[in-house]
């Protein structure tokens, strides 16, 4: 009897000796990846609000002698012109996503996964290489080819001797520009997107309404669009957060010119910080703007996931 | 059965592409090769004019050069400061993507097999990041490493490389690891092996293809990284190719023969590793994009 309860005892100690060593263990995995993620992306943000509500103008940042405001900065950005300007262009990102990357790399995906072309991995590679090409580039080349003294200007003054060239000059439609290069860039990610979720639909389900004598419109519209739904939600959201990424093409194409009618929210944060005259309390209160809209936009991601039941790959 | 599966697939894309139209077909042949030229012309057209003096393209902006003229790269190079920011983009990108995928395996072997309350919290976190905009935090990042020492140092480029980079793999390696069975580990423990050694001598042999890919992806968003480069340093001996070619644009934008060619020394690396790796990348951003 006391033999039984001894080794009892013994493994007892030996799992509770065991826990102490998973804890450890977990502590030892985890903690260098959550420190250091921590410390870059947490730590910024409390900051970050910290700043925005105080007036701070340059010198020491911890314990320094900046004082509480309030709002004022958060009033300040939203009465200023070139905030709501870049709102906007912010928001013609997402409607060139939407309306135009979206659809396309829909029918691209279509196109390729029902074969309906050849070499169609050529295509694939091809619409997708503009993606891993760094922005930098890609937006020093545009501006290049759409200046006066680019490509578009000698092809168009071949058809059209005198033809001026205005594309990124005009202060109204140069976004127009931008928003074109956006689209070029980053269909092939969409593309990429939708095939990988065309390639689960269960084929058998295809054959199955071949069996029943549907036709093409009724396959794409009965069968393929509704197994869809979910990634077609979230491709809109990551759209829009493509959009708050939305800084290094635009920087390198036109860095807001002119006027500063092509700047989006991020750009608009930058030239707040870094452009004379600095103003980092205000530059601050973009900055939490911008994480709240992401915020925002990842609770509207999770409730997607939940209606259209659990995660769409 | 992947086999199977795979055969019956392609008898009904058959079937289905038999029924397709001719109008149908060339409809799609004309947008994809309409999109597909688009997206070369600007490429192709970058390369030739790489090799025109910049007299000539003045003269002659869209067809071949008359004479190669190759002598835009060295000066360009020279110029540029292209050796220094070439070897700092590879220490960047090698250093980060290292870290990355040693600590995402780790912390992706703990958040997947040693049950903890504080999972949800710590994991959650990372599944969170995968959508935060890193651009938002930019100036709160420059102040921070200002008033910490770690303006204009490697250092203080590779800590946020690291922390922004850890989500998709940390995704990544977590998912494919809970598909590991448990006994595995639990042997591994009764023989009485750490989790430092289970580590290395079962989960990371075991999770090599997803942390090729999880690196593959590292690798493109490190050496394309642009402004936090830009602003974390203010020397060129610090700095990477993608902040060399975007000062050299304006430093010598009218030159455009030296400025074509330090595009092209910007493009042509990352687009032979996207030819190589191409396989890896189509599918790790199918993985990773979607994930909310």
């Amino acid at each position: 009897m006391k033999q039984i309860k001894n080794a009892r005892g013994r493994k007892k100690e030996r799992r509770v000796v065991y826990k102490a060593e998973e804890k450890r263990a977990y502590l030892f995995l985890t903690m260098p990846a959550v420190i250091v993620y921590w410390a870059v992306v947490a730590f910024p943000v409390v900051f970050a609000v910290g700043m925005s509500l105080s007036d701070y103008s340059g010198g020491s940042i911890l314990g320094g002698s900046a004082s509480f405001v309030g709002f004022r900065h958060y009033l300040r950005m939203f009465n200023d012109e070139f905030f709501w300007i870049s709102l906007k262009n912010n928001i013609y990102i997402v409607l060139i996503s939407v309306f135009g990357q979206i659809p396309l790399g829909f029918i691209f995906a279509y196109a390729l996964y029902r074969k309906l072309v050849v070499a169609r991995d050529f295509f694939q590679t091809m619409i997708y290489m503009p993606v891993v090409i760094s922005p930098i580039v890609i937006g020093i080349l545009w501006a290049f080819i759409m200046s006066p003294y680019g490509l578009i200007t000698e092809i168009m003054q071949r058809i059209s001797p005198g033809w001026e060239n205005t594309i990124l000059i005009n202060p109204t439609n140069a976004v127009l520009a931008v928003l074109f290069v956006i689209l070029w860039m980053y269909t092939g990610t969409y593309l990429l997107i939708f095939l990988a979720n065309l390639q689960k639909i269960d084929p058998y389900l295809l054959e199955a309404a071949k069996i029943d004598g549907a036709n093409e419109k009724q396959i794409l519209g009965r069968i393929i669009l509704p197994s869809l739904s979910g990634v077609i939600v979230t491709t809109i959201i990551l759209a829009i957060f493509g959009s708050l990424q939305s800084f290094t093409l635009i920087f390198a194409m036109t860095r807001g010119a002119p006027a500063r009618r092509t700047s989006v929210l991020a750009l608009y944060m930058y030239d707040t910080a870094f452009r004379p005259p600095i103003d980092y309390p205000m530059a601050n209160a973009v900055s939490i703007v911008l994480v709240i809209m992401s915020l925002i936009l990842i609770v509207l991601t999770k409730a997607v996931e939940k209606r259209f039941g659990g995660r769409e790959e | 059965m992947k086999k199977e599966r795979k055969r019956r697939e392609d008898a009904t894309v058959y079937m289905l592409r038999k029924e397709a139209g001719i109008p149908t077909r060339i409809l799609f042949y004309a947008v994809l090769i309409g999109f597909t030229v688009l997206t070369l012309y600007p490429l192709v057209w970058l390369v030739i004019n790489s090799f025109k003096t910049t007299a000539e393209f003045y003269m002659n902006p869209l067809g071949f050069p008359r004479r190669f003229y190759l002598d835009n790269y060295p000066l360009a190079w020279r110029l540029g400061n292209f050796g220094i920011l070439a070897v700092n983009s590879v220490i960047y990108t090698v250093v980060s993507t290292v870290a990355i995928i040693f600590l995402a395996q780790a912390a992706g072997f703990a958040f997947a097999k040693i049950k903890c309350r504080a999972t949800p919290i710590l994991y959650g976190a990372f599944i969170l990041g995968l959508l935060l905009t890193v651009q938002s935090l930019i100036v709160p990042l420059f102040l921070m490493s200002f008033s910490t020492g770690l303006y204009n140092t490697r250092l203080g480029v590779i800590i946020p490389y690291v922390a922004l980079g850890l989500p998709i793999p940390i995704y990544l390696c977590t998912e494919y690891i809970k598909g590991i069975p448990d006994s595995l580990v639990e042997s591994a423990r009764m023989d009485g092996a750490g989790y430092l050694r289970i580590l290395i001598n079962v989960i990371m042999p075991m999770t090599k293809p997803v942390a090729a890919t999880a690196a593959i992806l590292t690798v493109l968003a490190v050496w394309n990284e642009f402004v936090l480069v830009f602003i974390l340093t203010g020397h060129d001996s610090l700095r990477s190719l993608p902040v060399g070619i975007f000062r050299f644009s304006g430093e010598l934008a009218s030159d455009y023969g030296k400025q074509f060619a330090a595009l092209v020394v910007g493009m042509i690396p990352i687009v032979l590793f996207y030819l190589v790796f191409r396989n890896q990348i189509t599918r790790g951003v199918a993985a990773g994009a979607i994930k909310g």
